[in-house]
């Protein structure tokens, strides 16, 4: 396999017949898939299924076992990574846990700037340790945002926040997306992903079995909500419509 | 931006990290009581530098492991558990810069605090000295500071690679828990049970009680005590005794080997390697 940084490629993450597997599972099998600068992915799936697997093999934090991913090009980072339970050093503030990562590219990067963006501009001199979960989650995507990466995956960046908090982690994103990235997140948030998102790749089984915008999602699957698709597309029956929650939590 | 910049960006958040820690700071502190607190009771000694150096010899191999273990263990874990592992992978930070990094980090800090409790120790227990030494140390006499600088000399090299193996194993280990774990085992191992093997081999014949010498260098304390007794104290010795406890060069390289090998190690198992 190889993960390369062509300087000629366009600005998209491809993959290209991916696959990785853990002893007995099998995440991505020859999985082919290209992410757009400008759309806001989501990548979803059953609790199990690998999104969170899939975003590190994107982002070259694992190696594929075979295929290829290609990442567009960049001057300080080709891809920022957001971790499912982001977390950063405590006794520092947040502009000082931001400036560390700020220090590492070689662009003039204003952390209190990047702060006010996500929403963070008057807790700058807060200690990281008192910051709540949605702050440091915005502390997080704060620092995917350092040296300006034409890819941004964030694993599960509104688990376990309230609506608004969520909603405003959806605004966020939206918002970076317009800078022409390619933006990909994994959620178990529907009803946010079927009217936030651009596109929805829906994993299971090691392939991409639904994969395009929520509407055509909806038109593929003769489903009424992308919480209906996802169940017919992942067991083959809507759960939604015997009242069945919809799955939450992020264990893979 | 070149690599040795990236270095130092991670050396300062290390260093930052420990100087903001209470616990650094509380051991920091526990550590300074004890080595002054002895040189004090080597105050006005008539065996001077070379009395000190005896009295401080054994705490010093036994606990500097302990501070290093303290500074180091977390550090690569803590990362990693945070997350932030994978998130410093995403920039333009090779394994190497970023070992280097937290190993000068959180050695900068260790040596300061090993160098100021002995230095204030040895401060401490010449103050009662009769008369103040004015001579350099030769091979037929004396006792100078040059003694006690020389085993302040080696007890940073030792707390360097004390440090080097504790990063090697915050880096090898999946949890705080089993850092710790690990850690302690460790220490176990680099206080006693490399020496206890040596002995061991001796009386199975396996090691030539000649040979100890030489073995003594292959153990980072046997190594750390080897060099105090052979370079440090032998010298300001009248009669110094016919056979030799270590010897020097093998120590030296021994601990070079530790050092390297530390380091080596925690490079290799900080993060895989995906660039292919």
């Amino acid at each position: 396999m190889s993960d390369s940084e062509d300087s000629d490629a366009p600005a998209a993450l491809t993959a290209t017949d991916a696959s990785f597997g853990y002893p007995g599972v099998t995440i991505l099998d020859a999985a082919s898939v290209e992410l757009q600068a400008g759309d806001l992915t989501a990548l979803v799936g059953p609790n199990g299924s690998g999104k969170t697997t899939v975003l590190e093999l994107f982002a070259g934090l694992r190696a594929l076992d075979a295929g290829t991913v290609t990442r567009p090009p960049a001057s300080d980072r080709a891809v920022a990574y957001l971790p499912q339970r982001p977390g950063f050093r405590s006794g520092f503030d947040a502009r000082e846990a931001l400036g560390f990562y700020a220090d590492l590219v070689d662009a003039d990067v204003d952390p209190d700037a990047l702060l006010a963006r996500v929403g963070l501009g008057e807790f700058a001199d807060r200690r990281v340790e008192a910051l709540s979960g949605g702050m440091v989650r915005l502390l997080g995507i704060a620092q995917a945002l350092v040296g300006d990466p034409p890819v941004v995956a964030l694993d599960e960046p509104t688990s376990g926040l309230d609506p608004d908090l969520a909603d405003h982690i959806f605004d966020v994103a939206e918002d970076i997306v317009a800078d022409d990235r390619v933006v990909l997140l994994t959620s178990h948030d529907l009803a946010a992903i079927e009217a936030r998102a651009d596109r929805v790749l829906l994993l299971s089984g090691g392939e991409f079995v639904l994969d395009g915008a929520p509407d055509s999602v909806l038109d593929a699957t003769g489903a009424e909500t992308l919480r209906q698709a996802f169940s017919v597309a992942v067991t083959g029956e809507s759960r939604a419509a015997v009242g069945q929650p919809a799955p939450t939590g992020g264990d893979d | 931006m070149r690599q040795y910049d990236r270095v130092f960006v991670v050396v300062e958040r290390e260093l930052r990290t420990l100087v903001r820690s209470r616990m650094a700071v509380a051991v920091a502190l526990a550590f300074f009581a004890v080595v002054v607190g002895l040189g004090g009771a080597s105050m006005g000694s008539p065996g001077g530098y070379v009395s000190l150096t005896y009295d401080l010899l054994l705490p010093v191999e036994l606990l500097v492991p302990v501070v290093a273990f303290a500074y180091v263990y977390r550090s690569v874990r803590g990362d990693d558990e945070r997350g932030e592992l994978d998130v410093i992978r995403t920039y333009d930070v090779s394994r190497l810069d970023y070992v280097l990094g937290v190993f000068v980090g959180r050695s900068l800090f260790l040596v300061v605090v090993v160098l100021v409790s002995l230095g204030v120790a040895g401060v401490v227990a010449s103050l009662g000295a009769e008369s103040t030494v004015t001579f350099f140390a030769t091979h037929t006499a004396g006792d100078t500071p040059l003694v006690y600088a020389r085993f302040v000399l080696f007890a940073t090299a030792y707390a360097l690679v004390a440090a080097a193996v504790a990063l090697s194993v915050s880096a090898a280990t999946r949890t705080k828990r089993e850092a710790l774990a690990a850690s302690i085992a460790a220490l176990v191992v680099l206080a006693v049970g490399l020496d206890l093997s040596l002995v061991t081999l001796v009386s199975m014949d396996v090691v030539n009680a000649d040979g100890i010498a030489v073995f003594n260098g292959l153990s980072p304390a046997s190594a750390f005590r080897g060099l105090v007794l052979e370079v440090a104290i032998r010298p300001a010795l009248a009669d110094s005794p016919s056979v030799a406890t270590a010897a020097p060069a093998v120590s030296a390289i021994g601990l070079l080997g530790w050092l390297v090998a530390g380091l080596g190690s925690a490079t290799l198992a900080v993060w895989p390697d995906t660039s292919q």
